[in-house]
C-alpha cells in the first residue's frame, strides 16, 4: 500500500459511512420526527362528533368556537385550551374572544348548511326542560314544521350564547350539574326570548 | 494463582474505568430509590468522575516514592471497599462521599496496574494491555449497569464489582514492581490529552444522553437499552482490525475517529423514529470513533515521555474531567430543551384529544386524568398509561382510547426525541473540536 492510499483510505472510508447512515437517515424523514404542530386556527376545519343531538352539536359549536377565538386571539386552539384549562380566571379577552368565537361558529354551520332544524332538537330538549308533563306533550304533539318556523336552530343558538355568562361557565366546568344548570337556563330564555321575537315581527 | 494475576489486574482497570458511566443506567431507579433529585442523583456520576480526574496525578506522584504494589493493592482494597459501601447507602450523601472514596481507591488502582502490567509484560504489551482494558471498560459500562438494574437492581452494580476488586488485592501483592524513579522529564502532551478530554465529553453525550433517551424518553427498559448501546463497544472491537487492515498513520487515524464519532452523534441527533433499529447505525460508527481515538491518543499522551505513570495519570485525568465537562456543558442544554418540549407535547396532545373520536364525556374524562398525570410528573418525562387505566369508560369506548393512547405516547416520544437534539449536536462540535486540535498544524519551533 503506497502513503498517498495509506493517508487517504480510512478518511475516505470514514466520510462515506458518516454520509451514507446520515444520508439514509435523512431520506427517512430524520430531523423532522417532532411533534404535532398545532393547525392554523383561522383556516377552516371539519368538525365531527361521535355524539348526536345536543350533545354532538353542542361539541361541534365548541370546536369551532374555540378556532374562532383562537384565531382572534392569534393563538393556536391547542395553546388557548391549554390556557383556558390551567390558568385560574380567563383574561377579559379571552372571554370577549370565545363569544365571538362561538357567534361565528354559529354563522358558519348555518352557511355550511350543518345546522339541525329546531325541531329535531325539541325532543331530547324537552327530555330536560322544567316544564310540566302537559305542556310537554302538547309541544310535542306540534307538527315539524310548525315548530321549524317558529324556531330558528341558529336564532336560538346565538340568543343562547348571549345569555351564557362564559367566566361562570369555565369556572363551573368540572361540575357538570352546575354546567347543565347554566346551560339550560340560557336555552330556555333563549327559546323564550326567539318566541317573542317571532311573534313581535308576525304582529 | 500466577497465571490469573494480570487478567486480574487487567479486569482491575476495566472495572475502574467502567465505574465513569456504568451507574448511568441506573440513575433513575437510584432517584426513586434513595428519594432524592434530578440534581442530586446525577452527583453520583459527576463525583466519581471530577475526583478520579482531579487526584490521578497526584497519585501519580506517590507511586514514584513507595512501592507500586503496596499502593496498588490498598488502593483496589479501598476501591472494593467503597463499592460495598456505595451498594449499602442508605442515602444520597452516603452514595456521593462513597463514589468519592471509590474515586480516589481507582485512581491508585488505575496507576497501580499500569506499572504492575508493564512489570509482568514489558514496556510494549504492558502499556497495550492496560489502554485496551480502559477503553473496553469504558465502552462496556452503560451496558453492564443496565444488565445488572434490570436483572438485580442498582446496588448490584456495585456489589459485583467487590469480589472482583478484592481478589485483584492479592493479584497485586504477588507481582513485584520497582517504584519509577524517572526525573520528571517532559511536560505533558498537550493535544492528545486536550483531544481525549474533548473525545470523553463527546461521548459522554452518546453514551449518557443516548440511554436516558432510551430509558426516559422512550419508555424502554434498563436491559433493553443496555443490549442497544452494546453496538457502541462491538463497534469499537472492529476498529482495530480495520486500522490494520488500513494501516493509516496515527494522527490521520485519531482524525478519522473523531469524525466517525462527530458523525454519529449527528446521526443520533436526526433520528427518523423511535425505533431502536435507527439507533444502531449511528451508534456503529461512535463505537467506530472510539476504538479508533481513544487508545490512539492514550498511546500517544504517553509515548516516550518520562516518568510513565504521570503521563498515564494525564490521561486519566483528561478523559475524567472530559466527562464532567461534558455533563457540565451538556445537561443543562438538555434540561432546559426537555423543559421547552413540554409546550408543543402538551399541544399536541390536547390536539389528539379534541380531535379523538370519542364522546364529549370521555374526552372530558380523558383530558382530566391526562392533567393530573402531567402534573404529578413535573419534571420528568410522563407515562400516560397510568391515566387511561384508571379511566372508568365503557367498553365501547375501549378501541378509541386505547389508540388515542398510542397517539399519544408517540408525541410524547417525538417530544423527547426532540428534546435530546440540540444535546446530541453539542457532542458532535465537541468531537470536531477535538478534531481540529489533532490536525491544526503544529507551530514550528525554531532552533
Amino acid at each position: 500500500m503506497t502513503g498517498g492510499s495509506r493517508v487517504l483510505l480510512l478518511p475516505s472510508l470514514a466520510v462515506v459511512l458518516v454520509s451514507g447512515v446520515l444520508g439514509i437517515q435523512l431520506a427517512h424523514g430524520g430531523g423532522s420526527f417532532e411533534p404535532l404542530r398545532p393547525a392554523d386556527p383561522c383556516a377552516v376545519r371539519d368538525v365531527t362528533s361521535q355524539a348526536g343531538g345536543i350533545e354532538g352539536l353542542t361539541e361541534r359549536l365548541v370546536l369551532l368556537g374555540l378556532d374562532g377565538a383562537a384565531c382572534r386571539l392569534h393563538v393556536s386552539r391547542e395553546a388557548l385550551t391549554l390556557e383556558l384549562a390551567q390558568a385560574g380566571t380567563p383574561s377579559n379577552a379571552e372571554i370577549v374572544a370565545l363569544h365571538a368565537g362561538l357567534l361565528d361558529a354559529v354563522r358558519r354551520m348555518k352557511d355550511a348548511g350543518t345546522l339541525p332544524p329546531a325541531s329535531a332538537l325539541v325532543d331530547e330538549a324537552l327530555d330536560s326542560a322544567d316544564l310540566n308533563d302537559f305542556v310537554k306533550a302538547a309541544i310535542r304533539a306540534l307538527p315539524d314544521s310548525v315548530i321549524d318556523a317558529a324556531l330558528k336552530t341558529d336564532d336560538v343558538l346565538t340568543r343562547t350564547i348571549d345569555n351564557l355568562d362564559l367566566r361562570a361557565l369555565l369556572a363551573d366546568v368540572d361540575d357538570r350539574q352546575s354546567l347543565d344548570q347554566q346551560l339550560d337556563a340560557a336555552v330556555t330564555q333563549a327559546v323564550r326570548d326567539s318566541l317573542t321575537g317571532r311573534l313581535r315581527d308576525l304582529l | 494463582m500466577r497465571r490469573a494475576v494480570a487478567p486480574l489486574l487487567t479486569l482491575t482497570v476495566a472495572l475502574v474505568l467502567a465505574d465513569s458511566a456504568v451507574v448511568t443506567l441506573a440513575l433513575p431507579d437510584i432517584l426513586v430509590s434513595l428519594h432524592t433529585t434530578v440534581g442530586q442523583v446525577a452527583w453520583v456520576l459527576i463525583a466519581f468522575n471530577l475526583v478520579l480526574g482531579i487526584v490521578a496525578v497526584p497519585t501519580a506522584v506517590v507511586f514514584g516514592r513507595a512501592q507500586p504494589r503496596l499502593l496498588t493493592a490498598a488502593g483496589i482494597a479501598v476501591f472494593a471497599g467503597s463499592s460495598a459501601w456505595c451498594a449499602w447507602a442508605g442515602s444520597i450523601e452516603a452514595l456521593v462521599a462513597a463514589r468519592c472514596l471509590q474515586a480516589c481507591g481507582g485512581a491508585f488502582a488505575l496507576i497501580g496496574c499500569l506499572e504492575l502490567l508493564v512489570a509482568e509484560y514489558g514496556e510494549r504489551r504492558g502499556v497495550a494491555t492496560w489502554i485496551t482494558a480502559g477503553v473496553v471498560g469504558t465502552a462496556m459500562g452503560p451496558v453492564a449497569g443496565g444488565l445488572l438494574t434490570q436483572a438485580f437492581s442498582w446496588q448490584a452494580i456495585f456489589v459485583v464489582q467487590v469480589p472482583c476488586a478484592a481478589l485483584a488485592v492479592p493479584a497485586a501483592l504477588a507481582l513485584h514492581a520497582v517504584p519509577e524513579l524517572t526525573p520528571d522529564r517532559h511536560r505533558p502532551a498537550l493535544r492528545p490529552n486536550l483531544a481525549l478530554a474533548l473525545l470523553s465529553a463527546a461521548l459522554t453525550a452518546a453514551l449518557f444522553l443516548l440511554v436516558l433517551l432510551l430509558v426516559e424518553g422512550w419508555r424502554r427498559s434498563p436491559a433493553t437499552a443496555a443490549l442497544a448501546v452494546s453496538v457502541v463497544p462491538l463497534a469499537a472491537l472492529a476498529a482495530r482490525p480495520l486500522a490494520r487492515l488500513l494501516l493509516p498513520p496515527t494522527e490521520v487515524e485519531i482524525a478519522s475517529g473523531c469524525f466517525l464519532i462527530a458523525g454519529g452523534l449527528v446521526g443520533l441527533a436526526i433520528l427518523p423514529s423511535a425505533d431502536l433499529a435507527w439507533t444502531i447505525p449511528p451508534q456503529a460508527l461512535v463505537g467506530l470513533g472510539l476504538g479508533l481515538t481513544m487508545d490512539r491518543l492514550t498511546s500517544s499522551a504517553m509515548q516516550l515521555r518520562l516518568p510513565r505513570v504521570r503521563h498515564a495519570a494525564w490521561t486519566i485525568g483528561a478523559r475524567h474531567l472530559g466527562v464532567v465537562l461534558g455533563l457540565a456543558i451538556l445537561t443543562p442544554v438538555f434540561t432546559a430543551n426537555l423543559r421547552d418540549a413540554q409546550e408543543p407535547a402538551q399541544e399536541a396532545i390536547t390536539s389528539l384529544v379534541l380531535d379523538a373520536p370519542l364522546q364529549p364525556e370521555d374526552k372530558v374524562a380523558v383530558a382530566h386524568a391526562l392533567g393530573d398525570e402531567l402534573t404529578s410528573q413535573q419534571g420528568r418525562i410522563p407515562d400516560l398509561h397510568h391515566a387511561f387505566a384508571a379511566l372508568d369508560l365503557e367498553p365501547q369506548a375501549r378501541p378509541a382510547t386505547d389508540r388515542l393512547e398510542r397517539d399519544l405516547d408517540g408525541q410524547l416520544t417525538r417530544a423527547a426525541t426532540r428534546a435530546f437534539r440540540d444535546s446530541f449536536l453539542l457532542g458532535a462540535g465537541l468531537a470536531l473540536l477535538a478534531l481540529l486540535v489533532v490536525v491544526l498544524p503544529r507551530r514550528r519551533v525554531t532552533p
